[in-house]
């Protein structure tokens, strides 16, 4: 599904990845963790194509396809998905339309016929029920005085509405309530499928106890420096990340 | 005596009338004063020069068509400025006549600030009073509309009066194309315990539009008015709300969407003459490839107006890099016993919005589109009759 090999990326000239190796395979689910500034948000934003963060060495491929010089709209058609760490207020975009817009636009790059109205409201008004989010939230603008835990859900809401084929979730767990970790959690679990893969960055290991990752890999100053199990998450949640730097810079 | 005036006031030709010695007097005061150039500070960025370079015909023969308005309304239609009388049916509630001596009391104009004003005043064909009693079941419409080979200079003059406790929806439209000018006076009553919303809507041509609108309001009246201007090639528009008595109030939603070859300047004042009287005003202008947007909001508090409140805020989308747009709140407040807020910015369509939009599967343009239509549709969201509001919303996505 995604392969990264060597990747270097920067942004304004400061490079923030170093030689970043990853494969996740389909239907696999990673957690990415590790300290503040190690790269994890960058290595989202890299994927998505946002403007400004350079790719200077190395390759991403997505289902077999090189993601260089691909707009963040073709990535998301392509069947990538980014779940923001500060999903964006847009005032006065309603969040229904905008949602629809964004399916219909996917599936209209692909050739494939637009959903009609009633059939999607189905659809979002079934997610967000599971999600126990209100179905006036449909009529707002997107994440307009939405609260953090809301913007957070809004973001699972989107990605079970657009079904991607990887999914990028970052640091979608925090700032939210034990309630709400649960529900985000069981909107992940819900969409597991063998052809559907997650990575899934997060900062604590609290996420992890929801949903099952096939592997956890440890980001520290730009690459992967450990890779394991499940286990390695509770390690790391017991010994926190200090040892890291020590580590990386005796390397 | 400038080109200008030579050419849109020659002194013979005024009509002989019962009008005729406001006329005559009118006409003085235009050739005294002159009209309004770069020194003038409220007609700074207005480039009226234009009109210098056009000639202006006596109004052509061919008729223009309305426009057609996806709701019922009680429409006058102001044919290349005139309007035929004739041909309208009004219901009950609104009775259109001439205007008399009596409503053209108490007008009075200053400097050369004025002078469109007093070009209008010397030079108004058939002025029409519209009074409006009771509660209107559709809206009143006037419908300015031009033709193609218009390229002649007119003044329409209009007084507008609704009655005590009447209640109605005014829309006004402006329409069409041709290099004339349309130089339109309104002056607006709104009685007791009444209540207008005022919907504007203008766009597009090479028309030159000038319009200035006076709105009195009194004991517990209140007037809104909603714009959307979709660009001209030179449009000036004043709009001046007077809270005159208690419980008076005065709203002003507008949104401007500019593109090159246009400029529109937008003049609005809110004068709270009196306590107990409340003001809102949301403006929004945006401006891509060479278009200019003007907004001057002033409010105006009067020493005697204790416990009043006003709230004035632009906001402003520069789309262009040759796109330029002045936007000034103005606060002038003499009473201490009052609360008064302004905001303005002027900014550019955000990078991470249209990240989050394109990061969702929006191609670029429609993520732009989506973002300037949420930034411009604000001001007219609070308008309450949603046939109005879902046309003006409609009307706005078709200049974006």
């Amino acid at each position: 599904m995604l392969k990264i090999t060597n990747l270097h990326a920067s942004i304004d000239g400061k490079e923030i990845l170093k030689g970043l190796n990853l494969e996740i395979g389909a239907g696999e689910l990673h957690a990415i963790m590790g300290p503040n500034g190690s790269g994890k948000s960058t290595l989202g934003h890299v994927l998505a194509g946002r403007d400004g963060y350079e790719v200077t060495e190395g390759s991403i491929e997505f289902e077999g396809k090189d993601l260089e010089g691909m707009e963040p709209e073709e990535r998301a058609t392509a069947g990538l998905f980014l779940a923001f760490q500060y999903p964006v207020e847009i005032p006065g975009v309603n969040n229904a339309y905008f949602l629809r817009s964004a399916l219909n636009a996917q599936r209209k790059a692909r050739g494939e016929e637009e959903v009609d109205s009633m059939n999607f409201l189905k659809t979002v008004r079934e997610t967000l029920g599971q999600l126990k989010m209100d179905d006036s939230l449909l009529k707002r603008a997107v994440n307009e005085g939405f609260s953090g835990g809301e913007k957070k859900r809004n973001e699972i809401v989107q990605m079970a509405v657009l079904q991607p084929k990887l999914a990028v979730l970052d640091e979608t767990d925090s700032g939210l309530d034990i309630d709400a970790l649960k529900l985000v959690a069981e909107g992940i679990n819900r969409l597991r499928d063998p052809n559907r893969s997650f990575m899934v960055i997060t900062h604590y290991q609290r996420l992890l106890e929801h949903i099952t990752p096939d592997r956890v890999h440890v980001l520290s100053d730009g690459r992967i420096v450990e890779t394991g199990g499940k286990e390695l998450a509770h390690r790391l949640e017991a010994e926190g990340y200090a040892h890291l730097a020590t580590e990386a810079a005796e390397a | 005596m400038s080109e200008l005036a030579e050419k849109l006031a020659p002194q013979s030709s005024l009509a002989a009338d019962d009008f005729s010695d406001l006329r005559e007097n009118a006409q003085r005061a235009l050739m005294q004063h002159g009209f309004p150039d770069l020194k003038t500070e409220a007609w700074k960025y207005t480039p009226i020069k234009l009109l210098e370079k056009r000639e202006f015909q006596p109004a052509p023969a061919s008729t223009s068509s309305l426009p057609e308005l996806p709701f019922d309304g009680h429409v006058l239609h102001f044919d290349n400025g005139i309007l035929n009388a004739d041909e309208t049916k009004l219901p009950d509630g609104i009775k259109l006549t001439p205007a008399t001596r009596e409503d053209f009391e108490g007008i009075a104009y200053g400097g050369r600030e004025d002078a469109f004003a007093w070009l209008n005043l010397a030079r108004f064909g058939q002025a029409w009073r519209i009074g409006i009693e009771g509660e209107l079941d559709s809206p009143l419409v006037l419908a300015f509309t031009t033709s193609d080979d218009f390229a002649a200079a007119v003044h329409p003059r209009l007084f507008i009066d609704l009655a005590d406790n009447a209640r109605a929806s005014l829309v006004e439209t402006q329409s069409g194309g041709g290099e004339g000018m349309i130089n339109a006076v309104t002056n607006i009553r709104v009685r007791q315990g009444a209540a207008l919303d005022h919907v504007i809507q203008r766009g597009g041509g090479d028309t030159v539009r000038v319009a200035r609108t006076r709105v009195d309001v009194v004991r517990d009246a209140e007037y809104r008015s909603y714009v959307l201007d979709t660009g001209a090639r030179l449009g000036r528009q004043d709009l001046n709300v007077f809270l005159n008595e208690a419980g008076a109030v005065g709203e002003i939603d507008g949104t401007v969407v500019l593109d090159s070859r246009q400029h529109v300047d937008y003049h609005t004042s809110i004068e709270h003459c009196t306590g107990h009287t409340n003001s809102r005003e949301s403006f929004r202008i945006l401006a891509d490839g060479t278009g200019v947007g003007v907004f001057n909001g002033r409010i105006h508090i009067h020493a005697e107006a204790d416990d009043s409140h006003s709230d004035l805020n632009t906001a402003n989308l520069l789309l262009g890099e040759m796109a330029r747009i002045n936007a000034k709140p103005e606060l002038e407040i003499y009473s201490e016993d009052v609360t008064a807020s302004h905001g303005a910015t002027i900014g550019q369509l955000d990078d991470d919005a249209l990240f989050y939009l394109r990061s969702r599967g929006l191609p670029t343009e429609e993520a732009n589109r989506l973002l300037k239509y949420g930034f411009a549709a604000a001001p007219l969201e609070g308008l309450a009759d949603e046939t109005l509001r879902n046309w003006l919303l409609r009307e706005l996505e078709l200049v974006l």
